[in-house]
């Protein structure tokens, strides 16, 4: 366990040398959400309305959204294809770790990282923004709120890790990571509130399990969702399922590895 | 007059220090100390038309900060540079047509498209009307013995047939002044003597300015009666280079695999044994006792591989050094 | 003056000429990688595609957003795509690799050669491929857009393709500014993630902004102007002041951006090693 925690401290050095960049990029993040923010007002400016979301709510969806981007959404799968592609995934073979434990821990230290950085810029948004805001009325709602996170972190972790270990199998696995990303961002409820979807999109976005990486915890934080502990629950079950899983997948991508050769 | 006119050229580099560790990268947020090093440190030089010269001196010494500022991708900090009349900071078109800079160990050509492709490219670039492009290229295709790779891909080629390519695209315009850092980096033995054949050709038929750097002694030897050896960002010496080897280098190293491990028991005491172990020996010996020890050692000992070799030119500027000692220190 | 006018008209064929030989050549390298190419394509389709069911949503729930209405906001989104596709055409590419053009010390290359360095960065890696896609499916979306509108006029196209034109220029300007950065970060793969929201948050009508965000938006990060001002004329919702504001920003971003890039490259070449 030792040697995960020295990849973490590691990488967390790593991610203080990119400081300047985080920041750029976090910058663009807010000003795309800054940008919804102005859409929404504009929706219901002329008096129109979106499910039953009323402005404050869609604002603190989308403080959330931009959140939640930065701490639960993984990206790990950009450096696992390269590693893959490029070939330093050898290095991995020849050592004493595990590799989707290594990614694990490589990836908790960018998102704490970065989600140090998006709170503190979430935090003066919110200055501006507080009377627009909707907080959570019960106490319980922040503790469900905080282990939803925790468990969409996971997640999204889980499925980032399975498009990156596409590259075992695909040429063109860049491609496809985008594409992919793109669909979990989608049905995650990221752009839009799943509620907010046609009937049919919305049958489809409550069977999948990507809901749990925003669109769930945010319901959670604004109280609309019914069955939080039922959904925590289910989040925890796909995770150890996918745990499984994936290192199950790992094990057949690295007999793929060595027997191919790239 | 001379085509290079280089008068007390100085450039100094502002850079930050990094304190190790956690702490040490959150202070870096807020407070850094900047330092100054002078890369290169009030060197003047001048070359006369149709001169090859080289440059010597061990990594970090200034080279390619040099070349960098002859050819105006770098500023000077203070000093003067004149290349053919022009200041080349101010990166003058008509400047920019009349010389090239061929770094070693990067590459301008495109890599998934065959070399007579980027030379067409480098054609319009530097505006070579389509004659006198023909015809330098078939020219330095012939003395370069291309003519088969021309429409093979850039990735395809072997590193040396990458860089005679290289070299091909940076004269294709006939440039008056030539600066080369480190042409022969990474090449086989073979292709470095081509290489060298080349500009040495090259230099005589067309009188065009050569300014080179390079590790390899054996470049400079062939190819430049003058040299520069710099150090520190000082020019530590300028002359001609039997000057340099007589004054700095009297000997030469021979490298012995023995046959069986009894002929070790034989050197061991031996004057000038560097190194000695049941397998190998290292030995430097007086230039004009080479042949003369040579002789001796194949005739008395069991041996399966004798070399004998140059001095390498980190030594030579290391010598030169422990008679020049800076007086910053370094 | 004479003179001037010969002199600037000699350049600009020049680097007419040059853009051609560039493009050919990009071409010639796109060509090996077809099978990229198609899948590019495939991506920015989808990617276009989603934008489009986005607002198919909102569009579900209300009438008009900042005025447009869905056909309208059709021609608009379709509008970034077509700006997206001819950027990739001519300049956006260079500046995505600007930061490994300085760490391989290609950049280095490009201030040896006889030509203006920003033009060689621009044509280095001109690229029709990169955003084809999103240029065909823009250029659907306007045509959908276009035939729903009975106030759309023709002979609205040709101020449409000036006004597109305006739009580069702004686009330019923005990317000089924030890649003059690269000079010292060496990285611009971040620093075009905000280029990339500029041009992502142009799709939105510029009417949702208020106040200051109206001021931000317009001067400093113009991005309410790039698919709104030609959108706003093909749809007939133009009017002269937008037309002014748009060609006004574009003229003074354009010479303050040249201005940073060039003091910026002055700084690289005193300061880089």
């Amino acid at each position: 366990m030792r040697k995960y925690w020295t990849v973490f401290w590691v990488n967390w050095q790593n991610a203080l040398q990119y400081r300047g960049p985080t920041f750029i990029s976090l910058l663009g993040n807010v000003l795309r959400v800054v940008v919804l923010l102005y859409l929404w007002n504009a929706i219901y400016r002329g008096e129109g309305r979106l499910g039953d979301y009323s402005l404050s709510d869609l604002i603190t969806y989308y403080l959330l959204q931009m959140v939640i981007n930065s701490i639960v959404l993984s990206y790990s799968s950009w450096e696992i294809v390269d590693q893959i592609r490029e070939g330093t995934f050898s290095n991995f073979l020849v050592r004493p770790v595990n590799y989707l434990h290594y990614s694990f821990m490589i990836n908790f230290s960018w998102k704490l990282f970065e989600g140090a950085m998006v709170l503190a810029a979430v935090g003066v948004l919110s200055f501006f923004l507080l009377p627009y805001i909707t907080l959570p009325s019960r106490p319980e709602t922040i503790f469900f709120f905080i282990l939803a996170l925790i468990l969409g972190g996971f997640l999204s972790f889980a499925f980032d890790f399975a498009i990156g270990l596409l590259a075992f199998w695909l040429v063109q696995a860049n491609a496809f990571k985008y594409m992919l990303q793109y669909i979990i961002f989608f049905f995650a409820g990221a752009l839009l509130p799943l509620d907010l979807f046609p009937p049919l999109f919305q049958t489809v976005a409550k069977v999948l399990p990507f809901r749990y990486l925003v669109f769930f915890p945010i319901q959670i934080f604004l109280e609309k969702e019914p069955h939080p502990v039922e959904g925590l629950l289910a989040a925890a079950l796909w995770g150890i399922g996918l745990y499984f899983f994936l290192q199950f997948v790992l094990r057949r991508g690295i007999a793929r590895y060595e027997a191919v050769g790239q | 007059m001379a085509v290079i006119e280089v008068k007390n050229l100085t450039k100094t580099f502002k850079t930050h220090r990094k304190e190790p560790g956690l702490l040490g990268s959150i202070k870096g947020l807020f407070w850094r100390e900047a330092f100054y090093n002078e890369a290169v440190k009030a060197v003047s030089f001048s070359l006369e038309e149709g001169e090859l010269v080289g440059f010597l001196g061990p990594n970090g010494a200034g080279k390619t900060t040099l070349l960098k500022m002859l050819s105006g991708i770098l500023t000077p900090t203070f000093g003067e540079v004149r290349v053919l009349g022009f200041i080349p900071g101010e990166r003058d078109r008509a400047y920019q047509r009349q010389f090239a800079i061929v770094m070693g160990q990067k590459n301008q050509l495109w890599w998934d498209l065959p070399p007579a492709e980027s030379f067409a490219l480098n054609r319009d670039i530097y505006g070579v009307d389509p004659k006198t492009f023909q015809s330098a290229l078939d020219e330095m295709v012939s003395l370069l013995d291309l003519k088969d790779l021309l429409n093979v891909p850039v990735r395809q080629l072997s590193l040396g047939q990458r860089m005679k390519c290289e070299l091909v695209a940076a004269l294709l315009h006939q440039p008056k002044v030539l600066f080369l850092d480190e042409p022969t980096i990474g090449l086989d033995v073979i292709s470095q003597e081509k290489i060298r054949g080349f500009i040495q050709e090259y230099n005589r038929l067309k009188r065009t300015t050569v300014l080179l750097t390079s590790h390899y002694m054996k470049d400079v030897e062939q190819l430049c009666r003058r040299v520069l050896v710099i150090n520190h960002g000082r020019i530590v010496y300028d002359g001609s280079l039997e000057d340099l080897s007589h004054r700095y280098i009297d000997h030469k190293v021979i490298k012995i695999r023995f046959a069986s491990p009894q002929a070790a028991a034989v050197l061991s005491g031996m004057e000038g044994v560097v190194e000695l172990d049941a397998h190998h020996a290292v030995l430097k010996v007086k230039k004009k006792e080479v042949a003369q020890t040579t002789h001796r050692l194949l005739g008395r000992l069991p041996i399966e591989d004798l070399s004998v070799e140059e001095v390498e030119v980190d030594e030579v500027i290391r010598r030169i050094f422990e008679e020049q000692p800076s007086k910053e220190g370094g | 003056m004479k003179r001037w006018v010969n002199k600037g008209a000699r350049t600009m064929v020049r680097y007419l000429s040059l853009y051609r030989s560039f493009l050919t050549h990009n071409l010639k390298n796109e060509m090996i990688y077809r099978a990229n190419f198609a899948i590019a394509v495939v991506m920015d389709i989808f990617f276009m595609g989603v934008n489009v069911v986005f607002f198919a949503i909102l569009y579900a729930n209300v009438e008009t957003i900042g005025g447009w209405n869905f056909h309208q906001t059709m021609v608009l989104v379709g509008s970034v795509g077509v700006v997206r596709e001819i950027a990739y055409l001519t300049f956006r590419q260079g500046f995505l690799e600007l930061g490994e053009y300085i760490r391989t010390g290609r950049f280095d290359a490009m201030l040896t050669a006889p030509m203006a360095p920003n033009a060689h960065l621009a044509f280095r890696h001109v690229s029709l491929t990169e955003s084809l896609g999103e240029g065909l499916m823009g250029l659907a979306l306007v045509g959908y857009g276009f035939a729903h509108l009975p106030e759309a006029a023709w002979s609205s196209i040709p101020f449409y393709l000036v006004m597109l034109i305006n739009s580069l220029l702004i686009y330019y300007a923005f990317c000089l500014m924030i890649n003059s950065a690269v000079f010292w970060l060496v990285k611009s793969q971040e620093l075009n993630t905000v280029v990339y929201y500029f041009i992502d948050t142009a799709r939105y009508p510029r009417e949702i902004y208020r106040g200051m965000g109206k001021a931000f938006f317009t001067f400093i990060v113009p991005s309410s102007l790039i698919a709104t001002t030609p959108a706003a004329i093909l749809t007939g919702r133009a009017n002269g002041e937008l037309v002014i504001l748009s060609l006004g920003v574009a003229a003074v971003l354009l010479s303050l951006g040249l201005a940073v890039w060039n003091w910026s490259l002055q700084h690289y070449s005193s300061a880089s090693s």
